[in-house]
């Protein structure tokens, strides 16, 4: 085909394209086009509807836009059939519609993310308190297995007493991370969380539930403890109650807001259970303490008995100094004074105070009674009354001796 | 010239055909023109623009009333029908141009017939037989200086005006 028809060649199939689409145009049916128009604007706007994820929601952006630039054309007809509504009153609507489908899948991803993390952490913790249960089971069994071996129950038992406060310290960070999250959470996300938590298997408050279970089942069954992890058990107890008094309402109605009130009254009862399972292994070890130490307290079964049973102990001591001053007495105020001292408020205090075992301002008012029972027991000295009677003597006889030279 | 027309009474529509009659003498019937116009009002308001930008899809009820409640008219078909030789159809399509007549017509329709409005009826102005027989999914569109007539099945187009195809 030689260039000139060539030429022909195309520019005739060009115009004929132009006919052709000029025909194809003027076949149109400008009812047709504003039923279109509303058809395909109305199945759009209900697959908006359903639609939540963002992908899906991104793509159907696109068929708006491309509807708005295929229909732009056909504004005025299109004006007309929907009178008194307009194409753009149509447009701006369908596309308010999708920003608040965006919106809210935006937000459902969040939580979906949310979710997820909440998810991976849970399990995370459940897997490591898990660890640290069978780590301390398993050291519970090793210890009441090497009954008979004094030096290897002694290694064990330190080492299941770092066990204990790992998991103390494991738990500590698990209930920060819980208040960290939800002390100050607001009612919208509550409300968001729950209905994502929904979908969870696992939870913070099965968690918690799990943990003190296992907390009451070990000082049931453990055998070996002595004074001061039951303190220490005390100590973890409260900042437990603590956190929880702090955020259990929160938490509840995060995970579960259609029995909170039953869910919370059932983690208290749990608590009441741990803190009564300790207390009934406190009192008694330490009372035996105490008592291996030489000092025989009242019976006591509560934080104010105990305060009660110290501080008359010392007061009765005080009294019996003031009315004997004797060397023995001195001993005995003595042999308190190094346990209270050097065990008691030096290994003990900080616990102690955190258990609400005793206050600070208790342990002020013992330190007060004590030293006055110091003052009143110590012995006193016979020397200054001999030296007064040698005083008079003296001076009885230089008197004598003055007079008997006179005369 | 046969006159058709489709009035209402008493909400039945119906078809009458008047016999030819005979014209009056032209200088008789200017006078009466003269005489009506002179005794009524002189106020006549102009360029009025009675084009409905879209065509009216309508779909008979089972008396064959027609009800466009956007542009508010409502008539009986089955006299069209019956002059158009066709028992029923599903729907009939209709147009108003800017002079003010009724542009209408139907699938299987072999004509467009055009209608002057008048006191309670709808006067054939014009009948328009299509030229390629009868349209298959007709469409009209208003366009600015006429009405536009679509065969949507075979993409033929006719322009039309109260007088016919131009």
């Amino acid at each position: 085909m030689n260039a000139p028809i060539k030429k022909i060649y195309i520019t005739t199939t060009i115009l004929l394209l132009a006919f052709l689409q000029t025909a194809l145009v003027a076949q149109q049916s400008d009812y047709q086009i504003q039923q279109n128009f509303s058809a395909e604007l109305s199945e759009l706007t209900q697959r908006i509807d359903t639609t939540q994820s963002p992908g899906e929601l991104a793509k159907l952006e696109i068929e708006l836009d491309e509807l708005r630039s295929r229909y732009a054309e056909h504004e005025e007809l299109i004006n007309a059939a929907l009178y008194p509504e307009t194409y753009q009153k149509r447009m701006n609507e369908t596309e308010e519609q999708l920003s608040v489908a965006l919106d809210n899948a935006s937000v459902i991803d969040q939580l979906n993310s949310r979710i997820t993390s909440l998810v991976g952490e849970i399990d995370a913790y459940r897997s490591q308190i898990t660890d640290l249960n069978e780590n301390t089971q398993a050291l519970r069994e090793q210890l009441q297995r090497a009954e008979s071996n004094e030096e290897r129950q002694a290694a064990l038992l330190t080492q299941y007493r770092q066990s204990l406060e790992e998991r103390n310290s494991f738990v500590s960070g698990f209930l920060q991370n819980l208040m960290s999250r939800y002390q100050n959470v607001d009612l919208g996300t509550q409300q968001e969380i729950a209905e994502a938590a929904e979908r969870l298997d696992d939870n913070p408050i099965e968690i918690l539930k799990s943990i003190i279970l296992d907390y009451i089942n070990i000082v049931d069954e453990s055998t070996s403890l002595e004074t001061p992890d039951y303190v220490a058990m005390r100590a973890q107890h409260e900042y437990f109650s603590e956190v929880w008094n702090s955020i259990g309402s929160n938490l509840v109605n995060t995970f579960s807001p259609e029995n909170s009130s039953e869910t919370k009254t059932e983690i208290d009862e749990l608590m009441a259970a741990w803190v009564l399972s300790v207390d009934n292994q406190l009192w008694e070890s330490l009372n035996d303490t105490f008592s291996q130490n030489g000092i025989d307290l009242e019976v006591f079964t509560t934080p104010d008995e105990f305060y009660d049973a110290i501080y008359n102990y010392v007061d009765n001591g005080h009294v019996t100094s003031l009315e004997r001053n004797s060397e023995e007495d001195f001993a005995v105020y003595q042999n308190f004074s190094t346990f209270w001292n050097e065990t008691v408020k030096a290994e003990w205090g900080d616990m102690l105070i955190e258990g609400e075992i005793l206050s600070q301002s208790q342990i002020s008012e013992i330190d007060i009674k004590l030293n006055d029972w110091e003052e009143a027991s110590k012995p006193t000295s016979n020397l200054m009354f001999i030296l007064l009677i040698v005083s008079v003597a003296v001076i009885v006889g230089l008197i004598v001796l003055l007079i008997t030279k006179k005369n | 010239m046969h006159l058709y027309t489709l009035t209402n009474s008493n909400n039945n529509f119906r078809m009458i055909i008047m016999k030819p009659m005979k014209f009056l003498k032209l200088p008789a019937l200017l006078a009466f023109m003269l005489l009506l116009t002179g005794c009524g009002s002189s106020l006549v308001l102009e360029n009025v623009d009675y084009s409905q930008p879209l065509e009216s899809v309508l779909s008979p009820d089972s008396d064959g009333v027609v009800h466009d409640q956007r542009y508010a008219i409502q008539f009986n078909i089955t006299p069209l029908l019956e002059y158009e030789g066709t028992d029923s159809v599903e729907e009939i399509r209709l147009i108003r141009n800017t002079p003010g007549f009724y542009f209408v017509t139907a699938d299987g329709f072999s004509n467009v017939y055009i209608f002057s409005p008048g006191e309670g009826e709808l006067s054939l102005h014009e009948e328009v037989e299509l030229p390629d027989g009868p349209i298959s999914e007709p469409a009209f569109n208003q366009r600015t200086t006429h009405i536009e007539l679509i065969n949507q099945s075979s993409g033929q187009t006719y322009n039309l005006d109260q007088n016919g195809i131009r």
